[in-house]
């Protein structure tokens, strides 16, 4: 060993109290984020076992993809048991900060399009490293490690096949101003899903003058607004109140096409994207077994099970199962991705735009 | 007497203490969330009139103001008319069909409040059947009727609140003293002369309560006009409520300062009526000469009342369910049609049957149904004993107290409980009990509503009689008391328990995954599942609450016609 302290019997005991305690005192929530070393694996997996399980709070369907993602990580590490909780962006935020507070850290890791960020903001995420962000463009990725894309959501128009002929279907932002349409569309009030995130996309794209003034010219086709999700909004084209939906989730009208219903989605260059996301709660009580989690959700294996839920994987290399549904896939080439911190920091001036012009 | 006094003194203890510890915190949290903004993390920031002055410049707009005005008005009145006539028909008069009227107000009301809406807007929509047949009656080629207008809304939410209306009027209907109707007709007062001189004269205070709550949550409510105002350009003023409330950190100082008005509206409005009721005695309608109504013959006439019920069910009932009923078993929604009933399916059913922890959160609904509706009827009940029976100074303050949780923000007291419960070591955070307590504070207002105006039509000689008879006040209470107010105790109870199996806007805080409930299921089928999946959820549930009120209701009518 070290020549100078051998045959000192006090040295060695000093060494010795030295050594258990630093094996005592616990890595912090930070340096298990952040380990990037040879063995890291190997040591998620030693602190995980004794962890035994991970919470997950989320704003994914539980049963279509939270529950598959759950027994396929389960399989993966059978001494880890996750729990989750599943409410909407501000619920799961809400009580994920008051509990935090109150020094009650339940929440390891939570999801959203948008709920990263709110908690990041509030001061209570912790910066994670992954090995699978090197697979990841950077739109996909947070650059100081805040959060990872876990999948994707697309925009597009969505229409009633017996109201809209096939030669009507708007094509582009610009048919939608169609004296044709006027009073025939609806779309949701939603901040995080509806009319904002047109105005966000149309201001984005366009540029503020020439998007303003394509948003006043849409003002006048009085498109109906709703509380409603967008979902509803489908729903009520589909039941032929509005043959036309705006900014409703193009994976949505697949899946009612695909039982049937006459209904179909367009998406107009570039479609607004959005990106749901997973970060780490700063007090995690459970980091190791949350960040094999995290690793297992982006890799391509975990998107793999998102894939097979009908999600859209947001790994460039896992294609959607209907592969259409994603840029590249036929249907559309571009989208307008807009990442968690735009949405968080623009999305009130997007909504308030929205209110003082379509909604006065 | 002096023990009585004793008596009173205690109950006026207790139950102001219980109140209190229920409704003071989430109220200091409601002047708080007004009067400063605030941090993501949710603490308080900065001292701000900002939310009253936006409030007050809204105000200034003529437009959302009359709208909401207008609204709520004609929501009440209409509610107040429909279910009360149906409840005239079915307590007073010898119709047909009068088991109908029960039957209606528990399934409508039991229906969950989206899927009620959805059902309406599908029916009466651009595209919905009425549309289909008005057309082809008035041969027009556009829509003849539009729901997204002020019409449809007043028409949703009237038709909403009327069950609401039936069961407290139904109550104080079967209160009613024969004998000054009898003098009445004996004068030579013809049947309709009666009525308006006498019966709807007794029936102030319940008339009162009735328009008062309705008014009340019409004017602060954003559910219906968000649905269905919204879409035909239709402003009120919780409508900036609503949009401030989903900005991001969210923002309920605007909802905060809302409710703060309408708390010194209300507040005057009750001590101007506690004033108006003290004389109570005018409307003591029971007392010991037995006072069970007499039922009314209709002659000819009982056959269009008892047409009127059909119509009533049909409307209220059997139009929405059915609407509801056909989504459910359909792949996709389409138009009532020949190629729709090709379709049919139990997919939907064998989905809703699948969602995670269904059974829990059935259980856990019910529970929190039963416990809610027991608590807050026995609260109310000595509550307004209190108010009705002693003369306790400043106890127009314990009215107000029991009317308040009516008007705080659902989201704004849901956040409240939250943190309360968080901070405070009482170890009911994530269990099945901070739902209770926040079930019953919400709805302490409906109760006390249903005890007050019923208590009112109680004469005091009953229970003095008991009194000097020996009865303790207990025994009284249990013997005298309750027996005869079965009509509203029962009422109420029922409303509380069908309202709590919709509640949502603070369950969707509360909830832990251990503990699910139905509304918050529901909820999350409404924002990301299709509409039939919704609805046969909705189809499930009902019929477990209709079985359930059912149940009871007859049960507790038994016993108490026993007791009498």
């Amino acid at each position: 060993m070290i020549p100078a302290i051998r045959g000192s019997r006090w040295s060695l005991a000093l060494l010795a109290v030295f050594a258990v305690a630093g094996l005592a005192r616990a890595a912090t929530v930070e340096e298990i984020a952040l380990m990037n070393r040879a063995d890291r694996q190997k040591i998620l997996v030693e602190g995980a076992r004794k962890e035994g399980k991970v919470t997950w709070y989320t704003t994914l369907i539980v049963d279509q993809v939270v529950r598959p993602v759950k027994d396929a990580f389960e399989k993966e590490y059978p001494f880890i048991q996750v729990e989750f909780f599943r409410g909407n962006t501000e619920r799961i935020v809400q009580r994920m900060i008051a509990e935090y507070q109150a020094k009650r850290y339940e929440a390891d890791l939570i999801d959203g399009t948008v709920s990263p960020t709110m908690v990041r903001r509030a001061g209570l995420l912790q910066r994670f490293n992954s090995p699978m962000f090197a697979d990841y463009p950077a739109e996909l990725k947070d650059a100081q490690g805040f959060w990872g894309a876990t999948n994707l959501y697309f925009f597009a128009t969505g229409y009633n096949t017996r109201m809209v002929k096939a030669n009507e279907v708007p094509k582009t932002y610009e048919d939608l101003l169609n004296p044709r349409w006027k009073g025939q569309m609806m779309w949701s009030t939603s901040r995080g899903s509806g009319a904002p995130m047109f105005v966000g996309t149309i201001l984005g794209t366009m540029g503020n003058e020439a998007g303003k003034a394509y948003l006043q010219k849409l003002k006048l086709q009085n498109v109906a607004k709703t509380s409603a999700s967008n979902r509803q909004v489908l729903d009520l084209t589909i039941a032929g109140e509005y043959p036309l939906a705006l900014q409703i989730f193009n994976h949505h009208a697949y899946i009612s096409k695909a039982v049937g219903a006459p209904v179909e989605w367009i998406a107009h260059e570039p479609a607004t994207a959005t990106i749901n996301n997973i970060g780490l709660g700063k007090f995690a009580s459970h980091p190791h077994a949350a960040m094999l989690l995290v690793d297992f959700i982006l890799s391509e294996k975990g998107q793999r099970v998102y894939q097979q839920s009908n999600y859209l994987p947001a790994h460039p290399k896992v294609p959607a199962k209907q592969v259409d549904l994603k840029p590249g896939g036929g249907r559309f080439k571009r989208a307008f991705y807009i990442n968690p911190d735009q949405q968080y920091d623009k999305g009130n001036d997007w909504a308030e735009y929205f209110e003082n012009l379509f909604m006065k | 007497m002096a023990s009585r006094f004793d008596v009173a003194t205690v109950v006026m203890i207790c139950v102001s203490v219980v109140t209190g510890y229920l409704v003071l915190p989430p109220l200091y949290s409601v002047i708080q969330t007004s009067l400063f903004t605030t941090k993501l993390t949710g603490e308080i920031d900065q001292f701000t009139l900002r939310y009253y002055e936006d409030l007050f410049r809204e105000l200034q707009i003529i437009g959302p103001f009359l709208n909401t005005f207008y609204f709520s008005i004609g929501s009440a009145v209409f509610a107040t008319l429909l279910g009360g006539s149906i409840a005239w028909i079915v307590v007073r008069t010898d119709s047909p069909l009068r088991g109908l009227g029960y039957f209606t107000a528990f399934a409508s009301f039991g229906t969950p409040f989206i899927l009620y809406t959805i059902g309406w807007l599908l029916l009466l929509g651009k595209a919905g059947p009425v549309n289909y047949w008005l057309k082809i009656l008035f041969d027009q080629t556009t829509p003849v009727l539009n729901v997204y207008s002020m019409f449809g809304m007043v028409l949703i939410e009237s038709l909403l609140w009327s069950p609401f209306v039936f069961l407290m009027l139904a109550a104080a209907f079967r209160s009613m003293d024969p004998s000054l109707e009898e003098a009445s007709a004996a004068c030579g007062a013809r049947m309709w002369q009666t009525m308006r001189r006498i019966s709807l004269r007794l029936m102030l205070p319940a008339f009162f309560s009735v328009m008062l709550l309705i008014f009340i949550r019409t004017f602060e409510s954003f559910e219906i006009p968000a649905l269905v105002g919204l879409p035909g350009d239709i402003r009120v003023l919780t409508t900036s409520i609503y949009l401030d409330a989903q900005k991001l950190p969210p923002r309920y100082g605007s909802a905060g300062a809302f409710s703060v008005l309408l708390m010194v509206v209300v507040a005057a409005t009750l001590y101007f009526y506690f004033r108006l009721t003290r004389e109570g005695d005018r409307y003591q309608t029971v007392t010991g000469k037995g006072y069970r109504p007499t039922l009314i013959n209709l002659g000819r006439w009982r056959y269009l009342a008892g047409a009127a019920l059909l119509v009533y069910s049909f409307v209220l009932l059997v139009l929405p369910f059915l609407i509801i009923l056909w989504a459910s078993v359909l792949p996709y929604y389409m138009q009532p049609s020949l190629e729709g009933l090709g379709k049919l399916t139990i997919k939907n059913y064998v989905t809703a049957l699948h969602f995670p922890k269904i059974t829990d959160a059935i259980k856990n609904s019910v529970l929190l149904g039963l416990g809610s509706a027991s608590f807050v009827m026995v609260l109310t009940l000595l509550a307004s004993w209190l108010l009705v029976r002693t003369k306790i100074r400043g106890r127009w303050l314990l009215d107000l107290m029991t009317t308040l949780p009516l008007l705080f923000p659902g989201i704004v007291m849901g956040l409240a409980i939250l943190r309360f419960y968080l901070f405070v070591p009482i170890p009911v955070y994530g269990t099945l009990w901070i739902l209770l307590i926040a079930f019953v504070t919400r709805y302490i207002p409906y109760g006390i509503r249903y005890t007050h105006s019923g208590l009112l039509q109680l004469h005091k000689e009953l229970e003095e009689a008991s009194y000097v008879s020996g009865a303790s006040w207990f025994s009284s209470m249990r013997r005298i008391i309750l027996p005869l107010m079965t009509p509203s105790f029962l009422g109420g109870w029922i409303f509380i328990f069908l309202l709590s199996a919709k509640e949502l806007s603070m369950s969707v805080l509360l909830v832990s995954p251990q503990t699910p409930v139905v509304s918050v299921a529901i909820f999350e089928l409404w924002e990301n599942a299709q509409v039939g999946e919704l609805a046969a959820f909705g189809v499930i549930w009902t019929a477990i609450l209709v079985t359930v009120a059912i149940i009871y209701y007859a049960f507790a009518r038994r016993y108490g016609i026993q007791q009498n």
